[in-house]
C-alpha cells in the first residue's frame, strides 16, 4: 500500500505588508518631525581689547555712534531723533553710508533701555546693508 | 486560414519595489530629522522683537541663551542667577561649550522688554572667551 507524504509546509515569511509599515513608520516619522528654524539677526563680535593692543582713533567721518536712552529715545551723533521711527532711520543710515561705505556704526545702549530698542536699531542697519556695526553700553 | 492569437498585455503596475522606496523615504527622514534639544521654550515666540533682516542660522552649531524679563538666564535650559554672572560663571560654562564646538553661534532667545544691561554682561563675558559669532533671535515683522 502506498502512504502518500505529506507536503512540505512552505516556511516563507511574508513580505506583503513591508510597504504597509514602511509607510506607517514615514507618516508618523512626518507628522512628529517638527522644523525648529532659528532665525535672527547675526553679528560677529570684535574681539575683547588685549593688553598692548593698537589703538586707532576714528574721526566722525568714520564712525557714527548712535545712543539708546534708557527712556527708548535715540541720538545720532548728539542730535536727538526723538523715539524710534523707522522712516528717518534709514534716511539717516543711508546717507551716512552714501557718504561713507565703510561707516562704522556705533550702538551705545543704556543699560536700563528695552532690548527690543537695540534690535530695532540694529535691523535697519543690517536692512540698509551696514556691515561694520559695533555694540556697547554705558 | 490559422487564428492570430494575440497576447493580451498584463496592465498590473509592478509594485514590487514599493517597500524599497518607501524605507528610501524612511530613511532620509530618520536621517535629517534633528530632534528639539530645548525642552521648553522659556521666552515665547511672541515675545521675541521684530525683525526685516532675518536670516536663517544653522542650527547645527548652536547653543541657545533665554534671557528672560525677570532677568533669569537659562543657556541650553540650564538656569543661572545674576551671581553666576557677576562671577563669571557664564563664560566657564560657554567656554566648555566652544572648547566643544569652535564653531559654536550662540543664540539669544530675549524676551523683548528684557533691560539691556544683563544682555551686554552674557555679551560682554563672550568677547572675553572668543565666542564672537551671536545671533539675535526674532520673529519676522509682518507687512
Amino acid at each position: 500500500m502506498k502512504v502518500s507524504r505529506k507536503r512540505k509546509g512552505q516556511s516563507e515569511i511574508p513580505t506583503a505588508s513591508t510597504s504597509d509599515i514602511a509607510f506607517l513608520l514615514i507618516i508618523f516619522f512626518m507628522a512628529t518631525t517638527k522644523f525648529d528654524v532659528k532665525e535672527g539677526l547675526s553679528l560677529v563680535l570684535p574681539p575683547a581689547a588685549k593688553e598692548g593692543a593698537v589703538v586707532v582713533k576714528l574721526t566722525e567721518k568714520d564712525m557714527t555712534k548712535i545712543i539708546i536712552t534708557s527712556t527708548g529715545e535715540i541720538m545720532w551723533n548728539s542730535a536727538n531723533l526723538g523715539f524710534f521711527e523707522q522712516s528717518v532711520m534709514d534716511s539717516r543710515i543711508k546717507n551716512a553710508l552714501t557718504q561713507n561705505p565703510l561707516m562704522i556704526f556705533s550702538i551705545k545702549t543704556d543699560r536700563g533701555a528695552k532690548y527690543n530698542e537695540m534690535i530695532r536699531v540694529l535691523d535697519r542697519l543690517k536692512a540698509s546693508g551696514a556691515e561694520k556695526i559695533s555694540l556697547s553700553t554705558n | 486560414m490559422a487564428k492570430i492569437v494575440l497576447k493580451k498585455r498584463s496592465n498590473v503596475i509592478p509594485q514590487s519595489s514599493m517597500a524599497d522606496i518607501a524605507f528610501l523615504l524612511l530613511l532620509f527622514f530618520m536621517v535629517s530629522t534633528v530632534f528639539v534639544q530645548e525642552k521648553v521654550f522659556w521666552v515665547e515666540r511672541a515675545r521675541w522683537p521684530l525683525a526685516d533682516a532675518i536670516q536663517k542660522i544653522p542650527r547645527n552649531h548652536t547653543s541657545t541663551v533665554y534671557i528672560k524679563q525677570d532677568d533669569t538666564v537659562l543657556i541650553d535650559d540650564v538656569p543661572y542667577s545674576m551671581d553666576d554672572i557677576e562671577s563669571m560663571r557664564i563664560a566657564g560654562v560657554m567656554q566648555r561649550k566652544l572648547n566643544n564646538d569652535a564653531n559654536m553661534i550662540v543664540c539669544f532667545r530675549t524676551d523683548r522688554d528684557t533691560k539691556y544691561g544683563i544682555m551686554s554682561d552674557v555679551l560682554r563675558q563672550l568677547q572675553d572667551i572668543g565666542a564672537l559669532k551671536v545671533t539675535f533671535e526674532t520673529q519676522k515683522k509682518m507687512e
